[in-house]
C-alpha cells in the first residue's frame, strides 16, 4: 500500500451452506451474512497498518457487531530486490463469543507471494494464539473437557495455512483459487474431518486504479467446514494528499 | 529479432563497406573533446555508493561548450564490455553521426573507438547521452551516469544574468515495482543532482539580487521530476534549448526525461536555500541541493510551492500556426500487458520496434504528428535530428513553442509540426527507457 493512501474494503460473506444448531454457545452460521469494513492504511513502502470492523447479520437476529481486530504489516522493501516478496503480518483483537471462539486472539501471518509472468502465488501460514476461549459447560465431564478443549477452542497456538494461485489474462482481471485451513493446535492436529479446508474458486477485477472488485465461491470439503460460502470484496483506494494526478505533489 | 540483436547486426553490418563513406578516419587529427566510457564507482553521498558506468570518470560527464556552426570532432573510447554509442539529443546532424544504431551510426564495440565529427546546430541547450537498449538490465543505458551537457552557442547572446549554473538530475538503482494499474515500471533507491545526493554536494554559492540563470536537464531513465527553489520564481525563458514566444514565472518545474529547461531566478531569498523536487519522499532519495548566499549561513530553507499543474501553452503563442500542414501522420500508442510482474510492450499503430512502420518523408515538406496516448502513461516523446514546432495541446491550438521533446499526458492527444529539412534515416520514440526498450520506437526515412 503506498504512503498516504488508504484502502477501504467491504468484505461480504455469505453462508449457504454451514452449520445449523447452536454449538458452544455459538450461533448457527447457515444463512449468517457477514460484513466486514477494512480500512488499510500506506505509512511506508515497507509498512501498512490495516483494521477490520467485524458485523454479522441473520434473519431475526438483525445486524449485530461482532468484534475488531487491528493488523499491522511490514514487508521486504521492493527496493531490496528479493526475488520472493516476503511480508509479515500480525492481527490482534476481539470477537464476541456468540461469534467466535475464542474472543481475544492474535495471530501471526509471514507470507511469501511472487509474480511470474501472468501468474501470481502467495502462501500465508497463520499461526493464532488464543488468548481467551470461551470455557465450556460446567457440566462437562473431564473427557468432553479434554475433547472440547483439543477440536472447539485450543488453548495454545494453532496453525492455519492459506494460499493463492492467480492467472492474469489482462491487466484488468485475474482469476484463480484461494485455499483456507484450519489444521488445529500445534503439534496436535486434529483429524481431518475436524478440520477446515476451504476452496474458493475467484475473480478479482481492477476496474481502474482507484477500484477493485474481488468475487468467489467457497466449498468446505470437511465435517469441520461450512460447506458453501459466497464472498465478494469491494475495495476502493483513497489519496489522502488530495493532490491532483500529475501535479507538482502528486507521484501519481 | 529483437532489438539488442538487431543492434548488434547493425553494428556488424556498419563496419562493412556499404557505410564506409561515413566512417571518418581515426585519428588523423586531435580530437576537440576526448570522452571515455568506463566503469565508475560514484560516491553520491558518504558512504553510498553507485557502481555504475560515466564518462571521463564523472557524473555528469563534460560541459561541451561550443560555438554553433563551428565543426566539433568528439572522440569516444569504450572501456566497457558491451558496444556502446554516443547520441547528441537535439542537434541537427546527420544520422551517421547522430547516435543512434536504428539510423545508422555505427556502434563503439568494447574496446574501440569511435570518432563524431559534426557542425553543432541549432544553438541552445542540448545534451549527450548513451543510446543503447537496456531490456531487463536495469544497469544500463541510460540508468547509468552516462549523460552531460552540451550547449552550442549562440552567435550573439543577450545574456541577461549574473551567473549561468548547469544541473543534471538523475536517478539510481531502478528496480520494478507495480504502478497503479497493475503494470511495472521502475522506482529508484536513489536521486541525485550534478551526482550527489541533497546536502552532501557543493552547493551553488550565489550573492542576493543575482539574476541567475539555471540550466535544468532531466536526465532520469523515465521519472518526471518537479523541482521548486524555496520561495524563489523561475521564468522560464527557454524549453529543450529554444526560447519560449511568452517567459513566465512559476514557483516550480516540470521536466521530464530529456526535457530541458532554462529559467532565470533573481536571488531574493537570503541564506541557504534548497533547490529540490517538490514531492517530499523523492527529495529524501537525494534530489536536491543546496544554493547558498555567499556571507549566510544557517538550516537549509525549504518552502512548499503551491500545488501546480503543469502546462505548456501559456509558454507559448496563444495564436495557431499559420501554415498548415502538407501531411498530417496519426501515431497511436498503446501497451500491451505480460502480466502483473512484467513490463508492457508498447505499440505505435498497433505495432512494436522494429516491426513499427516506416513513414517516408519527403524533404521541404511540413509534417504534422497527431499524438494519440490511448495508454495510462505519459509518455515524454522525442524527434531525434530534428526540432519540431508544438501546435496543439489538450486541444488548444498554439504556435511557437519549438521543442524536441514534448510529454504527452495519459489518454490525452497534441499535436506538433516539424519541417523535413534533414534528410537521413531520423529515430522517434519515447524517451522513457522502459517503454522505449519495449517497443515503443519507429523510424521516419526520407524518400
Amino acid at each position: 500500500m503506498a504512503p498516504k493512501t488508504l484502502l477501504v474494503e467491504l468484505h461480504s460473506n455469505f453462508t449457504v451452506e454451514g452449520s445449523t444448531t447452536t454449538q458452544f454457545e455459538m450461533l448457527p452460521t447457515q444463512h449468517q451474512e457477514h460484513e466486514t469494513i477494512e480500512l488499510t492504511e500506506g505509512i511506508n513502502d515497507w509498512s501498512e497498518i490495516g483494521f477490520y470492523i467485524f458485523t454479522a447479520e441473520k434473519s431475526g437476529n438483525g445486524v449485530q457487531w461482532v468484534g475488531d481486530h487491528i493488523r499491522p504489516r511490514v514487508r521486504i522493501p521492493p527496493r531490496w530486490h528479493w526475488p520472493v516478496g516476503v511480508s509479515l503480518s500480525t492481527e490482534f483483537g476481539y470477537a464476541r463469543a456468540a461469534f467466535s471462539n475464542p474472543t481475544w486472539s492474535w495471530q501471526i501471518m509471514p507470507i511469501l507471494d511472487q509474480t511470474v509472468g501472468r501468474w501470481y502465488w502467495s502462501v500465508n501460514g497463520t499461526m493464532v494464539w488464543d488468548i481467551h476461549v470461551v470455557p465450556p459447560p460446567a457440566d462437562f465431564t473431564p473427557a468432553q473437557k479434554h475433547a472440547y478443549y483439543t477440536f472447539v477452542a485450543p488453548k495454545g497456538v494453532t496453525f492455519g495455512p492459506a494460499a493463492t494461485l492467480t492467472y492474469a489474462p489482462s491487466k484488468y482481471f485475474n482469476f484463480g483459487v484461494e485455499y483456507y485451513s484450519y489444521y488445529g493446535q500445534w503439534g496436535n492436529f486434529v483429524p481431518l474431518h475436524y478440520q477446515q479446508q476451504q476452496v474458493f474458486p475467484v475473480v478479482n477485477l481492477f476496474v481502474s486504479p482507484k477500484w477493485e472488485i474481488n468475487f468467489g465461491a467457497g466449498w468446505g470439503a470437511t465435517a469441520g467446514t461450512d460447506h458453501l460460502i459466497v464472498k465478494c470484496i469491494v475495495g476502493r483506494y483513497f489519496d489522502w494528499s488530495h493532490h491532483r494526478v500529475g501535479s507538482s505533489e502528486s507521484t501519481q | 529479432m529483437n532489438r539488442r540483436r538487431f543492434i548488434a547486426q547493425a553494428g556488424a553490418a556498419l563496419t562493412g563497406a556499404a557505410f564506409t563513406p561515413f566512417l571518418p578516419a581515426w585519428p588523423q587529427t586531435p580530437p576537440d573533446v576526448s570522452l571515455e566510457i568506463a566503469s565508475l564507482a560514484l560516491e553520491i553521498a558518504p558512504r553510498k555508493i553507485v557502481h555504475t558506468v560515466a564518462y571521463n570518470g564523472r557524473v555528469p560527464g563534460p560541459l561541451i561548450r561550443w560555438p554553433e556552426g563551428k565543426p566539433i570532432v568528439i572522440d569516444v573510447l569504450n572501456r566497457t564490455a558491451i558496444p556502446e554509442i554516443l547520441h547528441s539529443h537535439g542537434l541537427w546532424i546527420p544520422s551517421e553521426m547522430d547516435g543512434s544504431s536504428e539510423e545508422g551510426t555505427p556502434m563503439i564495440a568494447p574496446g574501440e573507438k569511435f570518432r563524431y565529427s559534426f557542425i553543432p546546430r541549432p544553438a541552445g541547450f542540448r545534451w549527450y547521452h548513451t543510446h543503447i537498449s537496456a531490456g531487463h538490465d536495469f544497469k544500463r543505458a541510460t540508468y547509468t551516469g552516462e549523460f552531460g551537457c552540451f550547449y552550442i552557442e549562440p552567435k550573439s547572446e543577450p545574456g541577461a544574468y549574473d551567473q549561468e549554473v548547469f544541473l543534471t538530475l538523475h536517478d539510481w538503482n531502478a528496480y520494478t515495482s507495480a504502478s497503479g494499474d497493475s503494470s511495472m515500471e521502475a522506482s529508484y533507491e536513489y536521486g541525485t543532482i550534478d551526482g550527489r545526493m541533497l546536502g552532501f554536494g557543493d552547493p551553488i554559492r550565489v550573492r542576493e539580487g543575482q539574476r541567475v540563470l539555471f540550466r535544468l536537464l532531466n536526465a532520469s531513465a523515465s521519472l518526471t521530476h518537479w523541482l521548486a527553489l524555496a520561495g524563489h520564481e523561475f521564468t522560464v525563458v527557454a524549453m529543450d534549448g529554444n526560447p519560449v514566444p511568452n517567459p513566465r514565472a512559476t514557483r516550480a518545474i516540470r521536466l521530464a526525461p530529456a526535457e530541458r529547461i532554462d529559467a532565470v531566478v533573481t536571488m531574493n531569498q537570503p541564506g541557504v536555500c534548497i533547490l529540490g523536487e517538490t514531492r517530499e519522499q523523492l527529495r529524501k532519495t537525494g534530489m536536491g541541493i543546496l544554493v547558498q548566499d555567499h556571507n549566510q549561513q544557517g538550516k537549509p530553507k525549504w518552502v512548499e510551492p503551491p500545488e501546480t499543474i503543469w502546462d505548456y501553452r501559456p509558454f507559448a503563442s496563444a495564436r495557431p500556426v499559420s501554415r498548415e500542414p502538407d501531411e498530417i501522420i496519426p501515431l497511436r500508442f498503446e501497451s500491451k500487458f505480460h502480466g502483473q510482474g512484467a513490463l508492457d510492450t508498447w505499440t505505435i499503430n498497433g505495432k512494436s520496434y522494429p516491426n513499427t512502420d516506416e513513414i517516408t518523408l519527403r524533404e521541404g515538406r511540413r509534417y504534422r504528428l497527431q499524438f494519440i496516448n490511448r495508454s495510462t502513461d505519459d509518455h515524454p516523446l522525442h524527434l531525434h535530428r530534428h526540432t519540431f514546432e508544438v501546435t496543439k495541446v489538450s486541444g488548444t491550438p498554439l504556435s511557437g513553442l519549438n521543442k524536441d521533446v514534448l510529454v504527452v499526458p495519459a489518454n490525452e492527444t497534441a499535436e506538433v509540426d516539424f519541417t523535413a529539412d534533414n534528410p537521413g534515416a531520423t529515430l522517434f520514440h519515447c524517451h522513457n527507457q522502459t517503454h522505449m526498450d519495449f517497443g515503443f520506437m519507429m523510424l521516419f526515412r526520407y524518400s
